[in-house]
């Protein structure tokens, strides 16, 4: 179970510049991708190529390949791509279908659009709800929900097609230190217990550094850095490209810095740190 | 039918909610808290016309009407019937939307003030029939009363100057085609309103303009001819307005947003970047 | 959008409860009319609406009236209509004053105001038109206030409605409220900076591009967003979409939809062809 991307560059319909430039990546089963980046790096781009919605639904001109377990995205239609690859924007609202009255509804959306049989929908609803600790919001109005859990309904809906790629753009952004802590937490659990593979791109990078096994550097269209979470993490050439380092990495260069980096006080401190 | 299932691919379906929505709040809004004698309900009408085409363009007038008199909390009032006008001015939207209407049109110089002027003496030109008209200024078979016929040409000479200059001032030839497709999309509204006033509501609409509708009515036009007169004057005026506020908007997207949807190609052709 | 505790459901979806569907999805309303079919009280207004319009004379808008005073008093919801009712005030004025002081050709004159005489021609054709569109707006009204739109819908759905329009009708209710906060947000942030919603034309016409403008280009930001969050949940997909929702019906709803139905249709006709019986 393998998504791969070789070579791939996308421009966008009307753009003078590719967005995304000879780009490789693989992502395989029960691992979580981190991707960072500058602003306007491309960032965005990645996920909805890496998704395949991208030239399938935003025009675009793709070369290289993206394929998925072997198959390439341009070959699958747009509702065959959402049954492989879910994808996770930041703003939970604009997610949400905004049509139904219920939590329970709103994830019934997509199963129902594929024509499952009604007891496979509701199969599908209870194991998504449980799956992500929200079976207590399932008779809410989606559109009353907090951020936090606006989010996990709406990271809900797309598990509901039991995809086994999900890509998140910036889940966490729009959420506050406690909507941040529920959804990392249920992305763990997602890895642990599903074998879902994940590509999360984040600006918290104290998030990737818990959840990542390996991260991404992606800088104008390009991916300049590539490695295991916290090689990448502690790269000193991060701040460079427009990354804020994780606080343990933050603290530790602090420390050095004035002279008190001695091994034993930076492990307590980090200790201390993530506990 | 491929043409038809284009109109309405997906990124036209989220488009057409927002756009009923747009027209329902603006809508509401100009009429109950800043109380302007303008609907301005179709600015969303208009646009998914001229985006998604004409079939799309009417679904939206029509829902928006629909949903309006039906919907929770605003809902009321007898903007229903007038479904039909609306799925008109979509329709016609849609129709300017393939012709590129709306597209910019870069110009200098000559050609620039050629425009100009024309664009100004047509929309002059348009209260003569008015003025002319026999029908319109005997007594014996009623007419607009004097008052009206002051408006009308103030109202015409001030709005043959904003037109040119708009043209002038932007450099750009597309306020001269949107200005005639605001005023035929007008006109076309006035006449398919009229009938719908007069069988409906009694000649009137409940707006401002009733007041014209008694005037007319007073120099002895019937309840039809009163009605048309009603519209002809201020269903133009409206509609030309919102066109170019449409227009304003257009001009205000990226290209690449553009691009994405159906007719959106025809507006980008000529664009600068 | 709250859901509320229903009548018991193994009596009104089976197919539904027996699948395990939980009460507040199945939420069938309860309530004498509310309980009805939605495209039963649909098919009711719809033909009240014909019906006071198509029918010329006092019988149709009158019939209609009673009608739809009966169903109110029936649903419980009389004291709501007032907000409709008074929603038509500023044309029923206009009806009024226009038809019965400058109605054309009307020669029998009732009584003078100054300048203007009423005719009784014109006072009937007043109070008649008043009457239908009083009929008309209170027998939507009820059927707003009586049905909740994802009842209509679904029900729409199971219908054969495609899914792509029972969206886009759905969408744009459920969209209106938040566009209508962000409008009147702006319009206060309008007025604290001068803009004087009180003052003259010129000033409230200077104020629309400052509304209009963030309104509408706020909303089409999200039109890119929301396409691919829909195709991410297979909106384009093929098949049948499942039908989750089914609201109670019966043979003697069906009945009286084609009977009310019909019958709208038949009096409109009539009425047209001059050989409806009742003035």
């Amino acid at each position: 179970m393998t998504l791969r991307l070789s070579a791939a560059t996308y421009r966008y319909a009307g753009a003078r510049r590719n967005a995304l430039d000879g780009v490789d990546l693989e992502l395989s089963a029960g691992t979580v991708l981190g991707v960072v980046g500058p602003n306007e790096a491309g960032k965005s781009t990645l996920c909805l190529v890496a998704s395949g919605l991208a030239p399938v639904v935003v025009a675009g001109r793709l070369s290289g390949s993206v394929t998925i377990d072997g198959r390439e995205t341009t070959d699958m239609r747009p509702h065959e791509l959402a049954q492989r690859c879910g994808i996770l924007f930041q703003n939970p609202q604009a997610q949400l279908s905004g049509t139904a009255a219920t939590v329970f509804e709103e994830i019934a959306f997509g199963p129902r659009n594929l024509g499952l049989s009604l007891s496979t929908v509701i199969q599908r609803i209870a194991a998504c709800l449980e799956a992500l600790g929200i079976a207590a919001l399932a008779d809410r109005d989606p559109a009353r929900l907090s951020g936090g859990q606006a989010q996990l309904v709406a990271l809900a809906a797309i598990l509901a097609l039991e995809p086994d790629f999900l890509i998140l753009d910036e889940p966490t952004s729009q959420l506050d230190p406690q909507g941040t802590r529920l959804v990392g937490e249920a992305l763990r659990r997602l890895v642990g217990e599903r074998r879902t593979a994940i590509l999360v791109v984040e600006h918290k990078t104290a998030l990737l550094d818990r959840l990542a096994d390996r991260v991404v550097v992606v800088d104008e269209g390009r991916i300049v850095r590539e490695g295991p979470t916290a090689d990448v993490l502690d790269d000193p050439m991060l701040p460079r490209h427009g990354v804020e380092p994780p606080p343990r990495v933050r603290v530790r260069s602090a420390l050095t810095a004035a002279g008190m980096g001695t091994p034993a006080a930076t492990d307590l401190l980090m200790a201390e740190l993530a506990s | 039918m491929a043409w038809l299932s284009r109109q309405f691919s997906t990124r036209v379906i989220v488009l057409i909610p927002i756009a009923i929505a747009i027209n329902i709040v603006l809508g509401y809004t100009v009429q109950t808290i800043l109380k302007l004698p303008i609907y301005l309900d179709s600015i969303g009408t208009i646009l998914v016309g001229v985006l998604a085409g004409p079939i799309a363009g009417a679904l939206t007038g029509i829902l928006s009407n629909l949903i309006w008199q039906y919907a929770p909390v605003i809902g009321g009032g007898t903007i229903g019937p007038f479904a039909i006008t609306a799925g008109v001015i979509g329709f016609l939207a849609g129709i300017w939307g393939q012709l590129g209407v709306y597209r910019s049109r870069p110009a200098t110089g000559r050609q620039l003030i050629l425009f100009s002027v024309v664009a100004a003496v047509l929309v002059v030109a348009l209260v003569v029939p008015i003025l002319g008209n026999p029908a319109y200024t005997n007594p014996d078979i009623g007419g607009y009363p004097d008052w009206v016929y002051t408006a009308a040409v103030v109202i015409a000479i001030v709005a043959a100057v904003a037109v040119a200059a708009f043209i002038y001032l932007r450099r750009d030839l597309a306020g001269f085609w949107v200005a005639i497709a605001g005023v035929v999309t007008g006109v076309a509204a006035a006449f398919v309103s009229a009938p719908i006033a007069a069988i409906a509501f009694g000649g009137v609409t409940g707006s401002g303009t009733d007041l014209l509708v008694a005037a007319l009515r007073q120099g002895g036009s019937d309840v039809m001819s009163a009605s048309l007169g009603q519209g002809l004057f201020s269903d133009p005026i409206d509609k030309t307005i919102t066109s170019f506020v449409v227009f304003i908007i257009l001009g205000g997207l990226s290209g690449r947003l553009l691009a994405r949807f159906p007719l959106g190609e025809r507006l980008v052709r000529d664009r600068a970047a | 959008m709250r859901p509320e505790r229903g009548l018991d459901p193994s009596v009104a979806n089976r197919e539904g409860a027996a699948a395990g569907l939980p009460a507040y999805v199945l939420r069938v309303p309860t309530g004498t009319y509310r309980s009805l079919n939605p495209f039963t009280k649909s098919v009711i207004a719809l033909s009240s609406a014909i019906v006071a319009f198509g029918v010329r004379g006092w019988t149709g808008p009158l019939i209609v009236l009673a009608l739809t005073a009966a169903i109110a008093a029936i649903a419980g919801v009389t004291r709501s209509l007032r907000r409709f009712v008074l929603a038509t005030i500023p044309i029923v004025v206009s009806i009024l004053l226009v038809n019965a002081f400058l109605y054309p050709g009307a020669t029998d004159v009732l009584f003078t105001v100054g300048p203007f005489a009423a005719t009784g021609t014109g006072v009937t054709v007043a109070l008649q038109a008043t009457l239908r569109v009083v009929a008309f707006a209170l027998s939507v009204a009820v059927f707003s206030l009586t049905t909740a739109t994802d009842d209509f819908l679904a029900d729409l759905e199971h219908r054969g409605t495609g899914r792509r329009l029972t969206f886009v009708v759905g969408s744009a209710i459920g969209m209106i409220p938040a566009m209508a906060s962000r409008a009147t947000e702006i319009v206060e942030a309008q007025r604290a900076r001068g803009l004087d919603t009180e003052g003259s034309i010129r000033r409230r016409i200077r104020g629309i591009v400052p509304l209009a403008g963030p309104m509408v280009f706020g909303a089409l930001s999200e039109v890119e967003e929301r396409t691919v969050a829909l195709e991410a949940r297979g909106f384009s997909a093929p098949a049948r979409r499942t039908v989750m929702r089914i609201l109670p019906d019966s043979g003697l709803q069906r009945a009286l939809r084609w009977f009310v139905g019909l019958g709208s249709i038949v009096a409109v006709a009539a009425s047209i062809a001059g050989r409806f019986p009742l003035p």
